[in-house]
């Protein structure tokens, strides 16, 4: 990263408090950040360090209380069609079959408006096919197993063509297994084999380091109590990434090092 | 076969009980099931029941259909508007307790005897458990659902309809069902209002209402109970059946 373009989206002191003063809750405090276009950014820590409050904000579903954010120089003041956001539970509509979930967005929101229904449903099989959900398209969520339905919500998001891929913990309810695959897709369908220019910005929260590690380009360490930047690591592990990655050296390393950062705060949360 | 006795021992071994009890005591103010079950042949032969039961029928439905146009919208309305229901409420909550029966002198002073008295008691009667429903299932709404919508820019007039609505749906249908049985329930009640009339035109509560005050003929009575009984599980069943239909996604 020696060439820098303009960032895709800028946190400049960021702060975000919950409740009225005198009892107001700090939850991210003077938090800067750039996200570069194109990156794939893990933010990771501590449980109560205000991951999922920056993702919500960058979402534009919570307003900053102080500090800028901003996507193209714009001020984040609302939620957009080119930033998508995958919930922790997915947050599939259960009276939807799997066509309707993925198509939701362009049935409804701007991200279908002047497509025909051809060229929607033509998106919404596409979709399908990227995430390997051939067969099941008129499931309902609820007869669908847990990896099978993170793979619908990841589709509805595809599906959208958003530029920016909000996701938090979307692989924290999956079992092992599972989640190793979906990560290995997510990196796919992310673009790992395209050039960066064609790459999708992702921002993903996670609780696990080594899933962090794996995926992102950089990850973002925060503190707990009030959420704060603790350090940004680089992950150097070449791409296209792979079982051999996980096995490395360098990946063991960074690990190592991540977690050194944050286990004083894990412990105490483990004790709160 | 097997399953026919069991499901139905318990109502054979009833009615053998009630003859006997009756048989022991021999007053004339102890209706006997054979004599119930002539009645009963008499009251159907002759296409009274029936008209009765269809001329109830009706009123239920229309005061039913009421009382959806109103409780659903309202319900939606408070449980997706902090301020609305704050003051809406204790109102609802005040008048929710006042039997159906209790709202009668009112809504015949008013309204005069006839059928629209009658589908106004009834529609009362309905009004709360589909209204209580639709607030709790507005409010219990999965917010991450409405916020997906609202991340993939969907206006919030179109997520009223495509997220808001379905996702209350299956309270909805469920506050509907108990209303529907409320409303039937509440007929009996309801036809007082409606003044006397030969035969089954008057519905099924004015009929055993002239079987109590005019005719008193207490086996007329217990064939309209019977009647009022039945037609509630038949109800029951359809609108279940129905529910389930409606909401495939929704296990109930």
């Amino acid at each position: 990263m020696t060439q820098q373009p303009a960032p895709k989206i800028t946190l400049a002191h960021v702060r975000k408090e919950f409740g009225g003063t005198p009892a107001a809750v700090v939850a991210v405090d003077s938090l800067s950040l750039d996200i570069q276009p194109g990156e794939f950014l893990a933010i990771v820590g501590p449980s109560g360090c205000g991951k999922t409050t920056v993702l919500n904000m960058l979402a534009g579903l919570e307003p900053v209380t102080s500090g800028t954010m901003t996507m193209d120089g714009k001020a984040i003041s609302g939620p957009g069609a080119e930033r998508g956001v995958m919930f922790q539970d997915y947050a599939l509509f259960p009276w939807k079959t799997v066509v309707g979930n993925i198509g939701f967005g362009l049935d409804h929101g701007p991200a279908g408006h002047g497509l025909s229904r051809a060229e929607r449903e033509a998106r919404v099989t596409r979709a399908i096919d990227l995430v390997g959900l051939k067969g099941s398209e008129t499931k309902y969520p609820h007869q669908l197993s847990g990896g099978m339905r993170q793979r619908v919500a990841l589709a509805r998001l595809v599906a959208n063509e958003p530029k920016i891929l909000l996701m938090d913990e979307p692989l924290a309810a999956l079992d092992a297994q599972t989640r190793i695959i979906l990560q290995d897709e997510l990196l796919r369908i992310w673009g790992q084999d395209k050039p960066t220019s064609e790459r999708r910005t992702v921002v993903y929260i996670t609780h696990s380091i080594d899933e962090a590690i794996f995926l992102a380009d950089r990850v973002v360490v925060l503190s707990s109590h009030p959420g704060r930047l603790k350090r940004i690591v680089d992950v150097d592990l070449a791409r296209p990434r792979n079982d051999e990655t996980r096995k490395s050296r360098s990946f063991a390393e960074l690990s190592q090092t991540i977690w050194e950062l944050i286990r004083e705060e894990a412990y105490r949360a483990t004790m709160r | 076969m097997k399953h026919f006795l069991i499901r139905f021992a318990t109502p054979i071994v009833l009615i053998a009980l009630w003859q006997l009890f009756a048989d022991a005591f021999g007053s004339p103010r102890i209706p006997r099931p054979s004599a119930v079950l002539a009645s009963a042949m008499k009251l159907i032969g002759s296409g009274d029941l029936v008209t009765a039961l269809v001329t109830s029928l009706g009123r239920v439905f229309s005061g039913f259909m009421l009382a959806c146009a109103i409780a659903i919208p309202l319900g939606i309305l408070m449980g997706s508007v902090r301020t609305v229901e704050r003051n809406l409420d204790p109102l609802v909550e005040s008048f929710r307790p006042v039997a159906a029966i209790a709202i009668l002198p009112l809504v015949i002073l008013w309204l005069g005897t006839g059928s629209m008295a009658a589908i106004v008691i009834v529609a009362y009667a309905a009004f709360f458990p589909i209204l209580i429903n639709t607030i709790a299932g507005v409010k219990r709404i999965d917010n991450n659902l409405m916020r997906a919508a609202y991340t993939m820019g969907v206006p919030p007039a179109t997520r009223m309809w495509v997220v808001l609505l379905p996702a209350a749906l299956p309270a909805i249908l469920v506050g509907m069902r108990i209303g529907l049985g409320m409303a039937w329930t509440a007929i009996i009640a309801a036809e007082l209002a409606v003044g006397a009339k030969a035969g089954g035109e008057g519905g099924i509560g004015q009929m055993m209402f002239i079987f109590y005050a005019y005719s008193v003929e207490l086996n007329g009575i217990v064939v309209c109970m019977i009647a009022v009984g039945i037609v509630a599980l038949v109800l029951d069943r359809i609108l279940r059946a129905a529910l389930h239909a409606a909401v495939p996604w929704s296990r109930l």
